[in-house]
């Protein structure tokens, strides 16, 4: 496993280093540093030196960084090292440089709780917030009263929530978050377009509510047999008259009681207490595209090129979508650029050679144009411009590019309390490329 | 004036935390540049700006492909802040390969005419920065121009000295320095030393290449050396610690060892007294490290000026006496120079026995810790080695072999077998040095190592039975180096057979101490010991059947040489008579004189790389030629083959060294059976090809000139030519004579000619030649068109073999072979060939001429003469001989006048040459003019030919 932990900015300085194993020296930080952050064409976030394995995460500006010497399961590297992330976050807000810097006697507490001889160990917030705090150390006519608390909740079947929670108004929100991937080629046709969504969830429920929550899943909706009478309607008024989703893989919370799921695909769970990512998941299939965009790029002569761009809104009128942004590329050797749109502002950026074009609202089924006429100077090397594909930034509320919907949220407590429960989604775009 | 928009940029770079962050800066800033670079009302300041925000993202290594024109606009402003950054640009963005450079020439032009003396100095520095072809071409008269003005400010003269050395030495060829020597030679009498300086390292750089042209400089450096050394003439501001511009004095004195010592005696004796003060102001070592230096630099320089002049002066002993104190100092830097110049030292014989006094110093360097120095240690140890020495010198190289360094092991083991060789009184003694050092580094042992060991052993006789004895002992140690095995092999197999006799060297015994290392080595060494075992199944039928079954085995290896070899083997092993088996496995002959494979190979590892060295490691006779020879190139040739062919005098194994020494350096025969493939008469095959090679090329371009001669002779043939030209038309007879006792058989010949000429053969020829006659065959030549005039003669017959059979002694006479042969020859079917005279009058050439005109009618060609050329007498001669009517009156150069000649298109055309030729340089330029551009080109090179090859 683990045979050291390393934080390191974006310098490649050392903040953190924490070594579980005497298999290696403290001198490997040196390593990483020349081979890894100096170098400007390591991307992989695993590199193998010698015996040697470093994984690497980019987190804010800074690099969490795990080192072992045998062939550790890199996934579960990984998990670590996004939980050691998570950690920081929820302690500190913010999981950066200064936080880091700020704070490190608490890091390499947690450090020393959460991985034991390179093996990691309990790393939920909730229960390390009991006895690793930022505050002084409590009077000891509690500790034993505490104690007692925290041996129960850490060693118990709810690890992730406190018993003894209250609230006067039991509220749930959930929160479908879904990024879409698209490559599209200078034809039109999809070279690639997939969806990965996340469902949030923010619980502030008493007690130990037993929750149940159901999705438009494809297989569970065979199984249910109520495929061919679901006419509920899909959220952003897509086309899909099934209403059904394939989910190509879905990842749940550990909060998810994955027994229940496995029999019969109903996704059981009591939340944490406060903020949790429930589940992500993927799909492939039936795909509704936010934005269709065509563009035709013509070079008039050696030191003049001219583009024409639209862009086109695919959900219902009813829906709209903010902070759209197009980067479209010109050339390296562009010295002006003239810029006419129907909507919006646009204007050519140097520092990023390409036309900015920003359009705050951008309603359903609309179309927009863009014509701009590039200057070209005159260079010396005579390179072919290798035309990078346009890449757009948008978020477009109450719609998923999957077609993904949430059919109920149920809450079960002993109690029996009402509680209130809100649904919202929103699409935003991954990588978003259209090639011409 | 300020530029806050690049401070402010480069502020903005510098804080960049990430490299994404400086690309987006970067990227702005080169955006914002183009949109400004639109504006052709740009001022200069502002482009001067941007160029330097350009400049500065190209030294950090951002891409910048615009902005080489602003940087070129700014090269002529008037302002020098200006001017100067566009020089900084220009040289920094434009490679030499760089279009743009032709652009920039004119401007630089104009910069090196200006008075402004800061313009002339930015230009020159810009040349030799870049120090493109374009350059070079057009500006180095410029350069030299400033160089020699006498208007020019001295600190542009020291960079317009520099700048000429700098295109000097990337395009030789392009300055003509053998033409500015005078001048030159003037500029080293500067009074101002700075520039004196920048001249001499020109100078110096001239002289390795044309020493001759430039050796005027001899007298000047001696005076000055005497004005700045013994006068003390010098200005105070040239004073390094102490020490009067010491580079400029190791510069001379360098320069003086480029050159024999001067003849004139009281020169002679300045110099000597030059050195001597030298040599007697340093015999104390100053305190501070600087002085020091600066001393030692002109010290060893002047040292070894003085081996040059006389190795038997009284200052070369006071300096080995000072080297003696140099090799045992603390400082690695002076131990590595005394033992470098005492090598030099020990190269002249006369001075060898001072160097001999050091001996265990020098032993003692071999294991510095530096490994530079121990470098120099063997080379010293190599050089100071004779006959009396050799023996304590070469068992401590042994000694020291065992332990060295990996990098230095090959040429130690090279440089003991030299030495071994060369000085060895006892032939024991030899054997004995070189299995050992095949024991002690047996991976760094060439092969050419152990082939020389074979030649020797092979040629002589007393040594054989002793060599066959100790390598079987060798042998039978159960760690056995490949080489070892390939040296015993090789040696069993051609002796063992003397020795069988002996206890413990049964012909069995023998048999097994080779195959049991068979296994463990590689194809070659297998395939090596194969035909030893032949040998050995001729000379001992008692251990036939071992052998036989080994043949046997190896038929169906996967190998193809060792397979061959055992089927081979194998079937003559089994022939029912031995008498094939007899002949092929005869005692080899002694191999025939020649150079030592070793030597060339030691001396093809010094390659020079910076000043050329005035001499060579590698003992007294290898520095003897050295006094003598002026031009360097010869003497460096004659050098090498010095230290093979001059035996040592004081020796009194004479006799024997000679045998020792003129051993061939060829591969043992391996295959004595396969005689048309031996290496041997291979290689003897091609150093004949080689010189007829030549031979043929002398022929051919005395054939260009004349009408008959002959073309082509060797053993066996000569075939000569005899010619006529009548206008367009020839004819062309080729005689075949056969110089052999046996006929010439088969002979069938070809005339291939080119689209310019038609050749139609008259008579033919008969197919045999019998023994010391000649026959002959006609052919009728026409000229159609200037291109594509030649024409090659394609023969091919058979002869009585004479190089197998002159190489392979006695035994091998009576099986004499018949070889096929083909010969191709270029027969001088050539452009001039078709001239005829056209008599005319000054006033009408000198009419024609200016009518003609310039290029492309004009073809001038300036080159270098070929060595027979004497005078312009001798070149009318040869000219007129071309069929050309020379004009008389015309004193100073060659002018001719002649019509070309041809039947088809081009018809009769008119030219007119001029021929001026400098008898002291040996260079002649070549201006022709025709009335057709064709005729003229190709005229123009066939006469360049034809002086050139003089």
């Amino acid at each position: 496993m683990l045979s050291a932990f390393f934080i390191f900015n974006v310098k490649g300085e050392v903040l953190i280093s924490r070594i579980y194993r005497p298999d290696i020296k403290r001198s490997v930080a040196d390593i990483f540093r020349i081979q890894v952050v100096s170098s400007t064409d390591v991307r992989s976030p695993i590199t193998t030196l010698g015996s040697m394995s470093f994984f690497h995460v980019r987190h804010e500006n800074i690099y969490l960084v795990g080192v072992t010497k045998i062939n550790a399961n890199a996934a579960l590297v990984f998990e670590f090292l996004y939980k050691v992330a998570g950690l920081g976050r929820s302690y500190f807000g913010k999981f950066d440089e200064d936080a880091v810097k700020s704070n490190f006697t608490l890091i390499y507490e947690l450090l020393d709780e959460i991985c034991d001889f390179g093996f990691p160990q309990n790393t939920e917030a909730e229960t390390l917030k009991l006895y690793i705090t930022t505050e002084g150390v409590r009077s000891e006519r509690n500790m034993a009263e505490e104690g007692a608390r925290i041996a129960i909740q850490a060693t118990g079947a709810v690890a992730w929530r406190r018993p003894d929670i209250k609230y006067r108004k039991n509220e749930a929100f959930l929160d479908v978050v879904e990024s879409v991937n698209l490559l599209m080629s200078a034809k039109g046709t999809i070279l690639r377009a997939d969806v990965s969504g996340q469902v949030l969830m923010r619980a502030y429920l008493s007690g130990m509510p037993e929750c149940k929550f159901g999705l438009n899943d494809k297989v569970l909706l065979e199984k249910e047999g109520k495929l061919g009478s679901a006419t509920s309607t899909v959220p952003g008024g897509g086309r899909k008259s099934a209403g059904a989703v394939e989910l190509d893989d879905c990842q749940f919370h550990q909060c998810v009681k994955l027994g229940n799921y496995e029999r019969d695909r109903t996704i059981n769970f009591i939340p944490p207490d406060g903020e949790c990512e429930l589940m992500k998941y993927r799909t492939t299939e039936n795909i509704n595209l936010p934005f269709r965009v065509q563009a035709v790029v013509k070079e008039i002569s050696k030191n003049r090129m001219e583009f024409k761009v639209s862009v086109r809104s695919n959900f219902t009128s009813k829906n709209f979508a903010q902070n759209v942004v197009l980067k479209i590329p010109v050339p390296t050797n562009t010295s002006g650029v003239k810029c006419a749109v129907t909507a919006g502002k646009a204007k050519y950026v140097g520092s990023e050679n390409s036309i900015i074009w920003k359009i705050s609202r951008f309603q359903g089924q609309q179309d927009y144009m863009l014509s701009a006429e590039a200057e070209l100077t005159s260079t010396t090397a005579k390179k072919v411009w290798s035309r990078p594909p346009i890449s757009m930034d948008f978020q477009v509320l109450m719609f998923t590019a999957s077609g993904l919907m949430v059919r109920f949220l149920k809450i079960f407590e002993k109690s029996n309390y009402p509680s209130v429960k809100w649904v919202r989604y929103m699409t935003k775009p991954g990588t978003y490329q259209i090639r011409f | 004036m300020s530029m806050r928009g690049l401070t402010v940029f480069i502020a903005d770079l510098r804080n960049c935390r990430a490299r994404e962050l400086e690309e987006k800066r970067v990227n702005k800033e080169l955006a914002n540049i183009r949109s400004k670079f639109k504006d052709p009302q740009l001022s200069g300041r502002q482009k001067k700006k941007y160029v330097c925000k350009l400049l500065y993202m190209y030294i950090l290594g951002w891409d910048v492909d615009f902005g080489h024109m602003e940087a070129v606009n700014l090269l002529s402003s008037p302002k020098y802040s200006e001017k100067q950054i566009g020089y900084l640009a220009v040289t920094l963005m434009i490679s030499e390969s760089n279009e743009l450079v032709r652009l920039v020439v004119n401007s630089m032009r104009r910069d090196l005419e200006d008075h402004v003396e800061i313009h002339q100095c930015l230009a020159l520095q810009a040349i030799a920065n870049i120090s493109a072809r374009e350059m070079a071409e057009a500006l180095s008269t410029d350069v030299m121009r400033l160089l020699t003005s006498g208007q020019t400010k001295s600190f542009v003269k020291k960079k317009a000295a520099l700048c000429l050395l700098r295109l000097f030495r990337r395009h030789p060829d392009l300055i003509p320095m053998k033409e500015w020597s005078e001048k030159l030679l003037v500029g080293m009498e500067d009074f101002d030393l700075g520039v004196t300086l920048a001249i001499t390292s020109l100078v110096l750089a001239v002289a390795q290449s044309h020493p001759e042209a430039i050796a005027g400089c001899v007298p000047r450096a001696i005076s000055r050396m005497h004005k700045i050394v013994l006068e003390k003439s010098y200005p105070a501001d040239y004073v390094y610690y102490k020490v009067p511009i010491p580079w400029l004095q190791v510069k001379f004195l360098r320069l003086l060892q480029y050159y024999p010592p001067p003849e004139d005696s009281t020169q002679r004796g300045r110099l000597m007294t030059i050195i001597q003060t030298i040599v007697k102001n340093s015999q104390d070592i100053p305190k501070n490290v600087q002085h020091n230096n600066a001393q030692n630099a002109i010290l060893f320089e002047a040292i070894n000026l003085a081996i040059h002049v006389d190795p038997q002066s009284d200052v070369v002993v006071q300096a080995s006496a000072l080297l003696g104190r140099f090799i045992s100092s603390k400082e690695t830097n002076i131990r590595y120079l005394g033992l470098e110049t005492m090598a030099h030292l020990a190269g002249f014989a006369e001075s060898v026995a001072t160097v001999k006094k050091h001996q265990e110093t020098i032993i003692a360097s071999l294991k510095d810790k530096d490994i530079s120095v121990r470098r120099r240690a063997l080379d010293l140890l190599y050089s100071m080695c004779d006959t009396s020495n050799a023996r304590v010198i070469v068992s401590e190289l042994l000694q020291y072999l065992a332990v060295a360094d990996y990098a230095i092991r090959e040429e130690m083991v090279l440089k003991i077998a030299i030495l071994t060789e060369k000085f060895a009184t006892d032939f024991k003694w030899y054997v004995d040095v070189i299995l050992q050092l095949v024991a002690i580094a047996g991976d760094n042992v060439s092969d050419e190592v152990w082939y020389r060991v074979v030649q020797i052993v092979t040629n002589n006789e007393d040594l054989q039975e002793y060599a066959a004895r100790t390598v079987l002992t060798a042998l039978k140690s159960p760690t056995c180096h490949e080489t070892a095995l390939k040296v015993g092999g090789y040696i069993l197999g051609e002796y063992g057979h003397l020795i069988a006799n002996s206890a413990g060297c049964s012909p069995s015994e023998q048999f097994m101490a080779l195959h049991s290392k068979f296994g463990m080595c590689a194809t070659p060494t297998r395939a090596l010991l194969l035909s030893t075992y032949l040998k050995f199944l001729n000379v001992f039928p008692e251990i036939r059947d071992q052998v036989v079954a080994v043949f046997k085995q190896y038929r169906f290896v996967l190998d193809v040489e060792l397979q061959q070899r055992a089927c081979e083997y194998l079937a003559i092993a089994t022939q029912s008579s031995d008498e094939l088996l007899q002949v092929t496995c005869e005692e080899m002959p002694p191999f025939p004189q020649r150079e030592s494979a070793l030597l060339s190979r030691l001396h093809s590892k010094t390659q020079d790389t910076e000043d050329k060295r005035t001499w060579q490691i590698g003992g007294a006779d290898a520095n003897k030629e050295n006094l003598t020879a002026a031009a360097a190139a010869a003497r460096r040739q004659s050098r090498r083959r010095s230290a093979l062919e001059t035996p040592q005098p004081s020796s009194q194994q004479q006799q024997q060294q000679d045998e020792l020494l003129n051993l061939s350096d060829d591969v043992p025969a391996q295959q004595p059976q396969q005689q048309h493939q031996h290496p041997l008469a291979h290689q003897l095959h091609e150093q004949q090809a080689q010189d007829s090679a030549q031979a043929a090329k002398i022929a051919y371009a005395r054939l260009v000139r004349e009408p008959n001669g002959v073309l082509h002779e060797d053993a066996n043939i000569q075939i000569g030519l005899k010619t006529e030209y009548h206008g367009a038309l020839g004819r062309v007879a080729v005689f075949f004579g056969n110089k052999s006792t046996a006929t010439i058989s088969e002979l069938t010949t070809e005339m291939v000619a080119g689209d310019g000429v038609r050749v139609t053969l008259l008579q033919p020829i008969a197919a045999s030649v019998p023994p010391a006659t000649q026959l002959h065959q006609m052919y009728n030549v026409e000229c159609l068109a200037p291109t594509e005039l030649h024409a090659t003669l394609k023969i091919s017959f058979s002869a009585q073999d004479h190089q197998s059979a002159g190489s392979w002694g006695t035994q091998q006479q009576q099986q004499q072979q018949r070889t096929h042969s083909t010969l191709e020859l270029r027969v001088p079917i050539v452009p001039t060939k078709f001239l005829t005279p056209a008599p005319l009058s000054r006033n009408d050439f000198v009419a024609r001429w200016t009518q003609i005109g310039g290029p492309p009618r004009e073809a001038q060609i300036v080159a270098a003469a070929g060595t027979g050329l004497t005078d312009l007498d001798a070149l009318r001669g040869v000219v007129e001989g071309l069929g050309a009517s020379v004009l008389r009156d015309f004193e100073d150069a060659v002018v001719a006048a002649a019509v070309w000649n041809s039947t088809a298109a081009a018809g009769k055309v008119g030219c007119l040459m001029r021929i001026e030729y400098n008898v002291a340089q040996r260079m002649f330029r070549l201006t022709l003019r025709s009335t057709s551009e064709q005729v003229t080109a190709v005229l123009a090179d066939q006469l360049r030919e034809i002086v050139e090859t003089l």
